[in-house]
């Protein structure tokens, strides 16, 4: 790129550009502002880091991957329903054990990568499960015991069980992106941050701590975006965000948290507050292993002892919803009918304290250093103070938070599971044995398998959706988690957005975003 | 001149390698472990295993840091263990922007701490010097990131003056100077009490001494006494205090970059550290030390200029 901005001539005026974007920190965005170009900007609040999809992990870069990358089959944004993206239809076969995919025909990498081939699917899917890539999802496609290419345009999937949920592993999500075999070969290490796909955007470039960009891909096989490119600024500091939403200085304000801001630019004046239930709840973890926590009856006393309402109300100003359990109305696989209930009851919590004969009960919440998630315990722990048990927090730092966690020592911790609408992303993560500590079922909880793997088995969503209202019930009847509240996204934009869907997945797609007057 | 350089030389190799050494052992002193950043929610203690080994993190902590060195002494600093771009690359990509704010935000501070000073020096006790020192003490006690945020909303957001936002990726010069204007003036201001407060002392210092009453009965022009023999005799403490504060806003400016969300060392090296990217903080306090080094040895010359008397020392 620092080429295009040198050449060719070097006069008095190019000199200047380059010099401005050197010394202001502005990459070199000289190219990138050509004439008529209709530019998106939009805030991160944090930086990104990995663009590979084995390894892909945080909002902000997912957010990125979804404008680059395509998979078999992707979430409607609007509905969560799986929709075909690289596939044109699947036929399962009668055992529920092979999947076969017929895929789009004259669809191209990036860059000049080539076609987009069967060989590529199975390239990608086989990278993830190889031991030796590191994947984070190598036990999301665990089930996958081989991938046949028929042919350039079909794949088939071969599983060691049926498992009708199967789908959603393959949506263009994390492992569900299709990479470039030639690519990731060619550029090696580097592809980590120079990400070839199929996808509405190409990547550019990325300027440490600043910003990315993305251009439009012009053969995309869903047809060439309204937009010319995408400027993702990294904007740590909501309130500096918001200014500069309302100044124009960008036009979508993505992971807007904080309720101060988020009552600002509900009243701003040309600014589109949008929000919608999120895929994820705040829990407590309980390690159900640890002393008196152990006793069901004193996990119920700390669920009826914590009063979740006023936190959403007053802590939260309203910004978050109540939560029945880790699921959220947001998976089509969610009934939270049967599902016990446990309204905030002081007496209650006692009364079953002194039934499991537990006093002066010392209990400690381990939580992290980052907003919210360091200020909510403190209202949760004075409520426990209420009803006896001596509860403390204990703030850390992320590295030192994710170590201690990882332990499995703790008491009990603050754990989000921020994932697509496939229910086994928090209920696996939260409720099963293969994720005990290191994974993140701190509380090591034991009675989920059969039933998890009973929800697979299932025939249809129908079935699904039975099984895991089953493990619901269950999970909430035994209290290993305790769901605090279920997350509401908030993205804001500016008047010369049009067209803009937020999706529930805690990501930004700007893919059918145009501007008003462009 | 051979000897003294060769000197520098020395104490800055020796200097360099003392903090890189140091930053190797605290970064793996406190918890937290890159492996488990990276896994996030989906650690297994295969997952884990697997890629501690890949990272090399599977060896002794001594045997890590030899690895380092050998690599270092090549100029080789590693790859980031999370984005797996050249560390050192990745690092003085970002040194342009931050080395910009710090040397927009010195020239800001001297221009206006030195005079000040100055001025409060020579009108002792008047309501000028009152004005300027209480002036110095809001820059010192307010922290920058207030400073920044109370510039955004006034300057940015009600009058309309500068953008919020400190950098851009639009082409032209001024533009890029507009952006600047705001996070480097709030880094300035914060420096330049300091600078006030300690051009006033060794102002007031050099002022009472006899030499300076000898001037003023030989009727030498109070003008001439303030500026060609006061000052000249008050900038050898002024340059040491503005060499300190040059480090100390580098280290300033990982609050403006933030608030300003402007890219840069600070926020890189932050970034490394919470995600405890090893490479990435070993590349970044390298650079940093040189810097710092570097400039302290430029500001060592620069006395020897002004005083030959420091020269033999």
């Amino acid at each position: 790129m620092a080429e295009t901005m040198m050449a060719p001539s070097f006069g008095r005026r190019a000199w200047m550009g380059g010099a401005a974007a050197l010394v202001f920190g502005a990459g070199t965005g000289v190219q990138a502002m050509a004439q008529g170009a209709r530019t998106l900007r939009v805030r991160f609040g944090s930086d990104i880091s990995v663009l590979d999809p084995a390894r892909i992990f945080q909002i902000e870069n997912q957010s990125i991957a979804g404008h680059v990358y395509s998979g078999l089959v992707q979430y409607d944004q609007r509905t969560n329903e799986i929709v075909p993206d690289l596939s044109t239809g699947h036929e399962v076969s009668a055992d529920g054990t092979v999947w076969t995919f017929r895929l789009r025909p004259n669809v191209t990498w990036h860059k000049n990568y080539g076609s987009f081939t069967s060989d590529d699917v199975k390239f990608s899917f086989e990278r993830v499960l190889d031991p030796a890539t590191g994947s984070l999802y190598r036990g999301q496609l665990a089930g996958l015991k081989e991938i046949q290419t028929p042919d350039p345009l079909s794949v088939r999937l071969v599983l060691e069980a049926p498992n009708s949920g199967f789908l959603h592993k393959l949506c263009a999500f994390n492992q569900g992106w299709i990479v470039s075999r030639r690519a990731v070969t060619e550029l090696g290490e580097r592809y980590t941050m120079n990400p070839i796909g199929t996808g509405p955007f190409m990547f550019d470039r990325w300027t440490t701590g600043n910003e990315v960009r993305l251009v439009a891909n012009t053969a995309y096989f869903g047809g060439a975006p309204a937009l010319t490119d995408i400027v993702f600024r990294v904007v740590r500091d909501e309130t500096a965000a918001a200014i500069a939403l309302e100044n124009r200085e960008l036009d979508v304000f993505f992971a807007l948290q904080s309720p101060d801001v988020i009552e600002r630019l509900r009243r701003a004046t040309g600014v589109t507050l949008l929000d919608r239930p999120a895929n994820n709840t705040a829990n407590l973890v309980l390690n159900t292993t640890a002393g008196p926590l152990a006793d069901v009856r004193v996990r119920r006393a700390m669920i009826h002892a914590l009063n979740r309402k006023a936190l959403i109300d007053g802590f939260f100003r309203g910004t978050k919803f109540e939560a029945t359990s880790v699921l959220t109305s947001t998976f089509q696989e969610f009934s939270d009918d049967g599902v016990p209930r446990y309204p905030y009851d002081p007496d209650r919590a006692r009364a079953l304290l002194r039934e499991a004969g537990v006093s002066n009960f010392r209990f400690e919440i381990t939580t992290v250093g980052l907003n919210p998630f360091d200020r909510f315990p403190v209202p949760l722990a004075n409520d426990l103070q209420q009803v006896g048990i001596q509860a403390t927090v204990r703030v850390l730092e992320r590295g030192a938070y994710v170590q201690a966690r990882s332990s499995g020592n703790l008491q009990s911790c603050i754990t989000a599971v921020v994932g697509p609408p496939d229910p086994d992303s928090p209920l696996v993560t939260l409720y099963h044995t293969r994720s005990h500590p290191p994974g993140l079922n701190t509380s090591r909880y034991n009675r989920a398998d059969a039933l998890l793997a009973e929800a697979a088995r299932a025939p249809d969503l129908a079935g699904r959706k039975a099984a895991y209202n089953r493990l619901l019930r269950q999970t909430m009847e035994d209290v290993p988690v305790i769901p605090l509240y279920a997350d509401r996204l908030f993205i804001a934009h500016g008047p010369n957005v049009q067209g803009f869907v937020q999706n529930s997945l805690f990501t930004v797609n700007a893919s059918p975003v145009s501007l008003r007057g462009a | 001149m051979i000897r003294y350089l060769a000197r520098c030389a020395a104490q800055f190799a020796v200097a360099l390698i003392g903090i890189v050494t140091v930053a190797f052992f605290l970064m793996r002193a406190i918890p937290g472990d890159p492996a488990l950043y990276m896994l996030g929610d989906f650690a297994t203690a295969e997952a884990l295993a697997t890629l501690r080994a890949r990272l090399g993190l599977d060896l002794p902590v001594w045997q890590q840091y030899g690895v380092f060195l050998l690599r270092a002494a090549q100029g080789d600093m590693g790859v980031s263990v999370v984005t797996g771009q050249s560390a050192l690359a990745e690092i003085l990509a970002a040194v342009p922007p931050s080395a910009t704010l710090a040397v927009a935000g010195m020239a800001i501070a001297i221009c206006f701490g030195v005079p000040l000073g100055i001025i409060a020096a020579v009108r002792q006790g008047s309501a000028v010097d009152l004005a300027v020192m209480l002036l110095a003490l809001g820059g010192i006690s307010f922290p920058v990131f207030w400073l920044g945020l109370v510039a955004i909303l006034t300057l940015s957001h009600a009058l309309g003056l500068f953008p919020a936002l400190g950098a851009t990726s639009e082409p032209g010069f001024w533009k890029g100077l507009h952006h600047l204007a705001l996070p480097s003036l709030v880094l300035g201001l914060s420096v330049a009490a300091y600078i006030a407060r300690l051009t006033r002392s060794a102002m007031l210092e050099i002022l009472g001494q006899d030499f300076i009453r000898v001037a003023r009965a030989m009727g030498v022009p109070e003008r001439r006494i303030v500026w060609h023999l006061a000052f000249r005799n008050a900038l050898i403490p002024v340059l040491a205090v503005i060499g300190v504060t040059f480090a100390w806003s580098l280290g300033n400016a990982i609050l403006v970059e933030a608030v300003f969300s402007r890219p840069g060392l600070g926020s890189t090296i932050l970034k490394a550290i919470l995600s405890r990217d090893y490479q990435l903080v070993q590349a970044g306090v390298l650079v940093l030390a040189a810097a710092v080094v570097l400039l302290n040895t430029a500001l060592d010359l620069i006395y020897g200029a002004i005083d030959p008397r420091l020269r033999r020392t």
